[in-house]
C-alpha cells in the first residue's frame, strides 16, 4: 500500500486516536494490542472468500496477516495452531467455572439436591464459551474444525444426562483432536458418555440390544448411508457394543465397560468375523470403519461441503479421499489439501446463522459476553448443542435460504448497539482510515463486510432513499451499514 | 414504502391485498403435518384385534377397548372392532365420527435403508432413489399448477426454515412466529431501515417476498386472533393456530408444511404416559382444535399427517422401538372418505412382516398423496411431482 504524505500524516493522528478509544474496549484486548490501527488490505477474491471459510468471518488483522503472508503460509500458520497465542481469549474465559471440570463435578455443581437439577447454568456456559472462542481466538481454523466436528458427532445437550456430559465430551473429544488424527476422534466419541448417553447404547444390554449407537457410527459418523453396510450389520455392531455404558455411582460420568451385559458370542461385521473379546470388539470394529474406503469419501464430501462448496465436484472429493486413505485420516493433511488444492473448486455458500451473526461481529470488532448473540442464533434455528437430531445443523446453502427477517432485525439491533453487552467498533474502524464523507465510509464499511466496495450507483440510490426517508448523517451511516450487513451479498460468504 | 393496507369490516380480522383474484385453478388449501423421527404408529392406531400385537408389546401394548383388566381410560378407543386410537389420541375421535378423518394403515415408502435422514429426503423429495429432482414434492406441486398465485405466503413452512418437500422453483416462507415478523424501532427508524432494505434487496425475490409479508402481517396478531377455540400452548399448536389466522386472512395461503419432532422413542417412550404419548397428545389436540376451528373451511381444506417411517413391531429392551418399516397416514378434511382405516393390513404374525420384524408396506404415500392432488388440489403432473412412479387411487378423497 502506498501513502501519500498526507495520508500518512493522518494515519499517524489515527493510530493515537485509535489508541485512546481502544483504552475504552475490554482490558485484554487493549493490551493484547488486537483493535486494528490500520486500513484493511485489499484482498483478490478468491482469498477473502477462502478467508471467510478458514475463519468465522474476516477480522481486519487476518486480512491483512493474509496479505502479507499469503494464502498458503497463512493456513500453515493456521493449522499449526498450538503455536499462535491466544491469551485475549483465555483470558477471557477464565471467568468460566465449568470448562475445565470432570463430569462429576459438573453433576455436583447442577445438583440441587432438593430442588432436582439445575438444567441451564452448563449447557449456557458452554454455548457462551463456543461463541467467545468462535469470535475472539486467534486460532480460527481450529475453532472452524471444532464446529465441524460438533456437528459430525453432533449431541442434542438436552437429551438426559447430556446437559453436562457435552462439557466433557466438547473438550475430550472435539476440541482434543479437532486437528488431530480422524481415527483418535472417532475413538473417543465412541468411549464419550455423552455420545452412548444420547444415542442410548448405555441402554444396549445383551438381552435386549439396542441398535441406535451402532446405527448412527456407521451411517452418520464413518461409512455415510450408502457406505456399503446392511441392516444385518448394525444389529451385529450394536452387539459388539452391548455393554458400553456410563457409570451412574462412584466415578459417575465415566465411561464403563459392563462385561456383564456384553453378549459374548461371535459377530460378524462387514464380513469380518469378530471374535469374543469384550471391549476390544467394537473397537476392532472401530479399526475396520476408519480405514474403510467409505469413510474417506463421506469425511472427504462432507470437509468439501464445509469448506467449498455445497456440491463440491467427485474431482477434488476424491483427492481429499484419496489424502485420507493415504494418512490414516491425519486431519491437518487432509486440510491442505481440501484448502489448498481446493481453491480452484470454490463456491458461493450461503452463510449458516452463526456464520451470519459472527461474520458481523468479527468484521466490525464487536465486543460481547456473546449472551444476547445467542439468543438471535436461537431465533434463527442455530443455538448451539441444540440440534435435535445426530445428523447435526445442516451445511447446505437452501436449509438456511428462507429466513431473512431474524437476520434483518439482528443487523438492526447490532448497528443500533440495542443487544446487552454488545457493542460494535464502527466509529473506531472508520476513524482508522480518516474517511471525509459519507460515501467514503460507506466504500470503506463495504469493502470490509463484502471484500470490496459496493457498486456506485446503489451506494448513491442507498443515501439518496435513506435520506428521502429522513435519516440525517449519522442516522444515513447507521442504517446504511445495518442494511449491507442485512443484503443478500453478506449473506453468502 | 410504509403503505396503509386498505381495512374492510369483514370480521375480527382485515382483508387483505394478496387474496389470489382469481381463485378458479386453485384447490384446497392443503396442511401437511411430518412427523419427524419415525412415529410409532403402532401405539398411535393400534391394531388391537391382533394377538401378535400384544406378544410383541408386552410393555408397551395399549390393552384392547374390551379389556377389563385395565381402567378404561388406559385402553385403546376402538374405532372399527380391529383398530383402536390410542387415548390420547382420543381428541380426534370427533372428526372420525363425522367422517372428516380417514387413516391409512401399512403406509410408506418403498426404501429399506431405517435411516431417518435418507428416508426422510427421499420422501420429501418424492422419489423413489437418490437419482431425480432435488426439489421437493409440495415444491413441484407448486410449479406445475399456475394458480396466478404471487403471494409470498402462497407456500409456508411453519419453523426457522422451510421443509425439504416445500423446495423448489417457486419462493416458499419460512414462519416461525407471526408476531416475531417485524423490525423494531419506531416509526421513522423503520421507514428508513425499509428504504435501505428496498434498495439492497432490489433484483431479490426472497427480499421482496420478506418486505411484503411484513406489511401483511403486520396487521395480524395471535395475541389477539380470536375464536371460540383453544390451540395447546405448544409449538405445534401455535404453528396449527396461525395456519388458521393466515388462511382466514385470505393471504393467499396454498400450502402450510408444519413438523412435529421427537418420535424416535428407542428409550422408555412409554404406553399409556410418558414420552410418546405427550407427542400423541399434542399430535392430537391440536389437529381437534384445528379442525373445530376451522369448521367453516373444511371444504376446501386437507390436511395429511406422514412420517418416514413406522418402528419395530417388538419393543426393545429399553422400553422402547428401533427403526422399522410401514407407517400410518392420517387424511383430514371435509372431503375425504373418513370413518374408515384404508389399506390393506398384512399382519405381524411371522412370515407376514419384514426385515427384522417390521411392519409391511401395502400403500405407497405416493398413492394418498397423488390422490390428494388429484381430487383436491387440482393438480393432475403427477408423474412430474412423484417421477417414475404409477400412483393408485385409493379412494381415500371424494
Amino acid at each position: 500500500m502506498t501513502l501519500s504524505r498526507r495520508d500518512f500524516l493522518k494515519l499517524g493522528a489515527l493510530i493515537t486516536a485509535s489508541t485512546a478509544l481502544a483504552s475504552c474496549a475490554p482490558f485484554y484486548r487493549k493490551i493484547t494490542g488486537d483493535l486494528p490501527a490500520t486500513a484493511w488490505a485489499s484482498l483478490n477474491p478468491l482469498d477473502f472468500m477462502m478467508l471467510n471459510r478458514i475463519t468465522f468471518g474476516a477480522r481486519v488483522e487476518e486480512r491483512n496477516r493474509l496479505a502479507e503472508i499469503g494464502l498458503q503460509n497463512y493456513i500453515e500458520e493456521q493449522l499449526d495452531f498450538e503455536s499462535i497465542d491466544d491469551f485475549s481469549c483465555d483470558l477471557q474465559l477464565s471467568s468460566f467455572k465449568t470448562l475445565d471440570k470432570d463430569a462429576n463435578e459438573l453433576e455436583g455443581i447442577s445438583n440441587q439436591l432438593f430442588d432436582g437439577y439445575d438444567r441451564e447454568t452448563v449447557p449456557n456456559e458452554l454455548r457462551q464459551a463456543k461463541l467467545i472462542r468462535q469470535l475472539y481466538s486467534k486460532r480460527q481454523l481450529y475453532e472452524v474444525m471444532v464446529d465441524f466436528w460438533s456437528d459430525h458427532f453432533n449431541i442434542f445437550i438436552e437429551k438426559g444426562e447430556c446437559f453436562y456430559l457435552k462439557t466433557v465430551d466438547d473438550r475430550e473429544v472435539i476440541r482434543k483432536h479437532a486437528l488431530g488424527s480422524f481415527h483418535d476422534l472417532v475413538f473417543a466419541s465412541a468411549h464419550s458418555p455423552a455420545m452412548l448417553t444420547y444415542l442410548d447404547n448405555q441402554a444396549n444390554e445383551k438381552s435386549h440390544p439396542n441398535e441406535n449407537y451402532a446405527r448412527e457410527l456407521m451411517e452418520l459418523h464413518t461409512l455415510g448411508v450408502d457406505g456399503g453396510y446392511s441392516q444385518q450389520d448394525v444389529m451385529e455392531l450394536a452387539r459388539c457394543l452391548t455393554g458400553w455404558s456410563v457409570k451412574k455411582h462412584f466415578w459417575l460420568g465415566e465411561f464403563v465397560f459392563r462385561e456383564e451385559q456384553h453378549d459374548s458370542g461371535i459377530k460378524k461385521v462387514l464380513g469380518h468375523t469378530i471374535q469374543p473379546e469384550g471391549q476390544k470388539e467394537a473397537e476392532r470394529v472401530i479399526e475396520m470403519l476408519v480405514k474403510h474406503p467409505s469413510t474417506a469419501k463421506f469425511i472427504a464430501t462432507k470437509l468439501c461441503r464445509r469448506f467449498l462448496a455445497d456440491n463440491p465436484s467427485q474431482e477434488i472429493i476424491e483427492k481429499v479421499a484419496k489424502t485420507f486413505l493415504q494418512t490414516d485420516g491425519d486431519i491437518k493433511s487432509v486440510l491442505r489439501v481440501v484448502l489448498l488444492d481446493g481453491l480452484a473448486y470454490l463456491q458461493p455458500k450461503y452463510k449458516r446463522p452463526s456464520n451470519f451473526v459472527l461474520s458481523a461481529s468479527r468484521m466490525l470488532n464487536v465486543e460481547t459476553d456473546g449472551v444476547a448473540i445467542n439468543q438471535h442464533l436461537l431465533r434463527m434455528g442455530q443455538q448451539y448443542f441444540k440440534f435435535p437430531t445426530p445428523d447435526g445443523y445442516s451445511d447446505h446453502s437452501q436449509t438456511w435460504q428462507g429466513n431473512l427477517m431474524p437476520r434483518w432485525q439482528f443487523a438492526f439491533d447490532l448497528i443500533r448497539n440495542e443487544m446487552e453487552n454488545t457493542k460494535h467498533n464502527l466509529q473506531n474502524l472508520l476513524n482508522v482510515l480518516l474517511t471525509e464523507n459519507l460515501e467514503e465510509d460507506i466504500d470503506a464499511i463495504s469493502s470490509l463486510l463484502l471484500g470490496s466496495p459496493i457498486e456506485r450507483l446503489i451506494r448513491d440510490q442507498l443515501i439518496d432513499s435513506v435520506t428521502s426517508a429522513g435519516a440525517n448523517a449519522d442516522e444515513a451511516l447507521q442504517v446504511i451499514t445495518a442494511s449491507l450487513i442485512a443484503s443478500p451479498a453478506f449473506q453468502w460468504r | 414504502m410504509l403503505h396503509t393496507l386498505p381495512m374492510i369490516n369483514k370480521t375480527w380480522m382485515p382483508r387483505l391485498a394478496f387474496a389470489p383474484q382469481n381463485t378458479a385453478p386453485r384447490g384446497d388449501t392443503l396442511m401437511v403435518v411430518f412427523l419427524r423421527g419415525a412415529a410409532d404408529v403402532l401405539n398411535m392406531v393400534v391394531p388391537h384385534g391382533e394377538d401378535a400385537y400384544y406378544q410383541l408389546r408386552p410393555s408397551l401394548g395399549i390393552a384392547r377397548p374390551d379389556d377389563s383388566r385395565t381402567k378404561k381410560e388406559e385402553r385403546a378407543v376402538d374405532l372399527d372392532g380391529f383398530f383402536g386410537l390410542h387415548p390420547n389420541m382420543y381428541p380426534l375421535i370427533d372428526a372420525w365420527s363425522d367422517e372428516q378423518l380417514a387413516i391409512i394403515h401399512a403406509c410408506g415408502a418403498p426404501d429399506e435403508s431405517r435411516s431417518h435422514f435418507k428416508a426422510m429426503e427421499l420422501m420429501e423429495r418424492g422419489v423413489e432413489d437418490e437419482r431425480g429432482p432435488a426439489s421437493g414434492w409440495i415444491g413441484r406441486h407448486l410449479a406445475t399448477l399456475n394458480t396466478g398465485n404471487s403471494s409470498p405466503l402462497r407456500a409456508v413452512g411453519m419453523g426457522t426454515s422451510p421443509q425439504r418437500s416445500l423446495s423448489g422453483s417457486v419462493p416458499v416462507s419460512a414462519l416461525r412466529s407471526i408476531v416475531d415478523f417485524h423490525l423494531g424501532g419506531d416509526q421513522g427508524a423503520l421507514a428508513q431501515m425499509r428504504a435501505a432494505l428496498n434498495i439492497v434487496y432490489q433484483d431479490d425475490v426472497m427480499g421482496q417476498d420478506t418486505l411484503s409479508i411484513m406489511d401483511t402481517l403486520e396487521k395480524l396478531d395471535p395475541l389477539t386472533y380470536q375464536s371460540k377455540i383453544s390451540y395447546p400452548d405448544t409449538e405445534f399448536g401455535l404453528a396449527l393456530k396461525q395456519t388458521a389466522m393466515l388462511i382466514k386472512a385470505e393471504v393467499g395461503l396454498e400450502v402450510s408444511a408444519i413438523d412435529l419432532g421427537g418420535w424416535d422413542t428407542h428409550f422408555a417412550q412409554g404406553s399409556v404416559n410418558g414420552l410418546m404419548p405427550n407427542l400423541m397428545k399434542d399430535l392430537a389436540d391440536s389437529l381437534a382444535a384445528f379442525h373445530a376451528d376451522m369448521q367453516d373451511h373444511m371444504n376446501q381444506l386437507t390436511t395429511v399427517t406422514m412420517s418416514e417411517f413406522g418402528r419395530r413391531a417388538s419393543e426393545n429392551g429399553s422400553l422402547g422401538t428401533d427403526h422399522g418399516h410401514g407407517s400410518m397416514m392420517m387424511v383430514l378434511g371435509g372431503n375425504v372418505n373418513g370413518g374408515k382405516v384404508h389399506g390393506e393390513w398384512p399382519g405381524l404374525e411371522d412370515g407376514q412382516m419384514i426385515g427384522p420384524g417390521d411392519l409391511a408396506v401395502t400403500t405407497d404415500y405416493r398413492d394418498v398423496l397423488s390422490e390428494i392432488l388429484n381430487k383436491r388440489l387440482n393438480n393432475s403432473a403427477t408423474n412430474e411431482i412423484f417421477p417414475e412412479y404409477q400412483p393408485v387411487m385409493r379412494n381415500v378423497l371424494k
